[in-house]
């Protein structure tokens, strides 16, 4: 260490600029300092030194033109649908379960959306960014995505079955479902579909318009569910079920390339969903003193007491 | 450590500290490929594990109901596949509350764990697999296997020393849907009886 820096101080010393003799003028013009440059490698480089290295690296790889790799310590998300069912429907008490002959019922047919002002304030700003979109299509589209998706559900295919069900749906309706085979099926529809309700929330910035439209079906269907061993679990596939559901669908207004995906369901408070029969059913057994024993051959299993249940 | 070792040559010594370093249970990924072991790295599953993820089609009506079968398994217990095996073997075929009252009055190390396994198992196929009475599960397979050892030195007398293996074992065990199968038992006197009936029936033949 001590020879180099004997070398350094010597080519110092023998001087760092020439003299010129420019007509009568001395001129001392700079020389380019030649220093003996270390070329063997270092196995151990100071850390200061090493600093040093790096940038020395980066400068010459900008002259040279090559940019560093972009790292993402931020990426950018995408959010395409809204989180919650905004200002959900309420549906009716009683819908599809009242005779269309008693007065109620007419009541009910006769009901329109025109009724709901929001929702008619909602429609037109649909309106605005689709020109083509009226409720009585809408709703038969509807069906056909509702139909669609739940036909991909069945034989899974998940990237045809994102493009028409939203983000916030696609969890609800796949969980559990890996290990399970879902037979379903669409038999008939019983009621035309209809436009029910209408929202057009804005998320995060104003002008982000998510538009919301709800949906009434009335139709027919049937549901089995196997487990991993190909064995019922829930359902049947040859008893066909009524059932009435209220859609929600979603579209993203301000994306010009975004389509109507389903949202979510709405459950109404009068007719919650049903938990499966419990098969196993666990009956408290006696209460035994210390010393006797459970005599299982003449237990009588007690009777559970007459209550009236309706639906 | 490499100064303790006298009972061999240099060659040795740096073969051990090889080993020792890439027999780590704490696996990393470099020296695996290098020395080319067997190994399996700790995003894929075992096959033991992925038997549980086999989906059938849903079964026809008239076909006889298929009955559950949930596998499952701990590696790497602190503990010898032999003496593992002893307790293996005993509960093969019996019903798995049996197992588990067999298990929790064994005197064993294994059994202690062995019992935890099942407790697992039979939680697993209530929950998960659609098993609907939580005793009506037998013991179908169970045995144990090899896990990966851990060298360390024994220091003998006279300045000698070789190596110590810290021994390590997997429990694998799988539960059937069911009561469990039959077994036929054969008494002394049945066998007895077989090998008199056998002398009868011999014939005698080219006799006069």
């Amino acid at each position: 260490m001590a020879m180099s820096v004997r070398r350094t101080q010597v080519v110092l010393q023998r001087a760092a600029c020439i003299k010129l003799k420019i007509g009568e003028m001395d001129v001392r013009l700079p020389v380019p300092l030649l220093l003996p440059v270390r070329t063997k490698k270092r196995i151990f480089i100071p850390p200061v030194a090493k600093m040093n290295l790096l940038e020395d690296l980066k400068d010459s790889s900008r002259e040279a033109d090559f940019t560093q790799r972009h790292q993402d310590f931020e990426r950018p998300i995408n959010i395409g649908c809204s989180v919650v069912i905004f200002d959900p429907y309420i549906p009716p008490e009683g819908d599809a379960r009242l005779s269309t002959l008693s007065k109620e019922g007419l009541k009910q047919r006769t009901e329109q959306i025109r009724q709901s002002a929001s929702s008619q304030l909602a429609i037109r700003k649909i309106k605005e960014y689709d020109s083509q979109f009226t409720t009585k299509d809408f709703a038969k589209k509807a069906q056909e995505i509702f139909i669609e998706a739940h036909n991909f559900l069945t034989n899974f295919n998940r990237h045809m079955l994102h493009s028409l069900v939203t983000e916030r749906c696609y969890p609800e309706m796949t969980r559990g479902n890996r290990y399970k085979t879902i037979c379903w099926s669409f038999i008939e529809s019983l009621e035309a579909p209809k436009v029910v309700h209408a929202r057009c929330p804005e998320m995060i910035t104003k002008g982000n318009l998510y538009g919301q439209v709800t949906v009434r079906m009335h139709s027919r269907q049937t549901l089995a569910i196997y487990d991993r061993f190909g064995r019922l679990m829930l359902g049947s596939k040859e008893q066909p079920k009524d059932v009435l559901e209220y859609l929600v669908l979603e579209r993203h207004l301000n994306n010009p390339y975004g389509g109507w995906r389903l949202h979510g369901k709405i459950v109404p408070s009068w007719a919650p969903a049903k938990d499966p029969i419990i098969k196993t059913v666990r009956i408290p057994g006696p209460q035994l003193k210390p010393g006797e024993e459970f005599d299982a051959l003449n237990y009588q299993v007690p009777k559970p007491e007459a209550v009236q249940w309706y639906k | 450590m490499a100064a303790a070792m006298t009972g061999g040559g240099t060659a040795f010594i740096r073969n051990l500290s090889r080993l020792f370093q890439s027999r780590l249970p704490v696996l990393v990924g470099g020296p695996q490929q290098l020395l080319c072991l067997h190994t399996t790295s700790s995003l894929e599953v075992h096959k033991w594990e992925r038997k549980n993820r086999v989906v059938y089609p849903p079964q026809l009506p008239d076909e006889p109901r298929r009955p559950a079968e949930i596998c499952h398994c701990r590696r790497t217990i602190k503990y010898s596949k032999d003496k593992m095996w002893y307790l293996a073997k005993m509960i093969r075929g019996m019903n798995i509350d049996e197992a588990i009252a067999q298990l929790e009055f064994n005197d064993k190390k294994g059994a202690k764990i062995m019992r935890e396994v099942l407790l697992e198992a039979q939680e697993m196929a209530v929950r998960n697999h659609n098993v609907e009475y939580k005793s009506n599960l037998y013991v179908a397979e169970s045995f144990s296997g090899k896990g990966k050892y851990l060298k360390r030195t024994r220091f003998h007398g006279r300045g000698l020393s070789s190596i110590m293996e810290k021994v390590f074992c997997h429990y694998f065990v799988k539960l059937v849907e069911g009561k469990p199968p039959e077994t036929e038992k054969r008494t002394s006197l049945d066998q007895a009886k077989e090998y008199v009936q056998s002398l009868k029936n011999r014939t005698i033949i080219h006799s006069l």
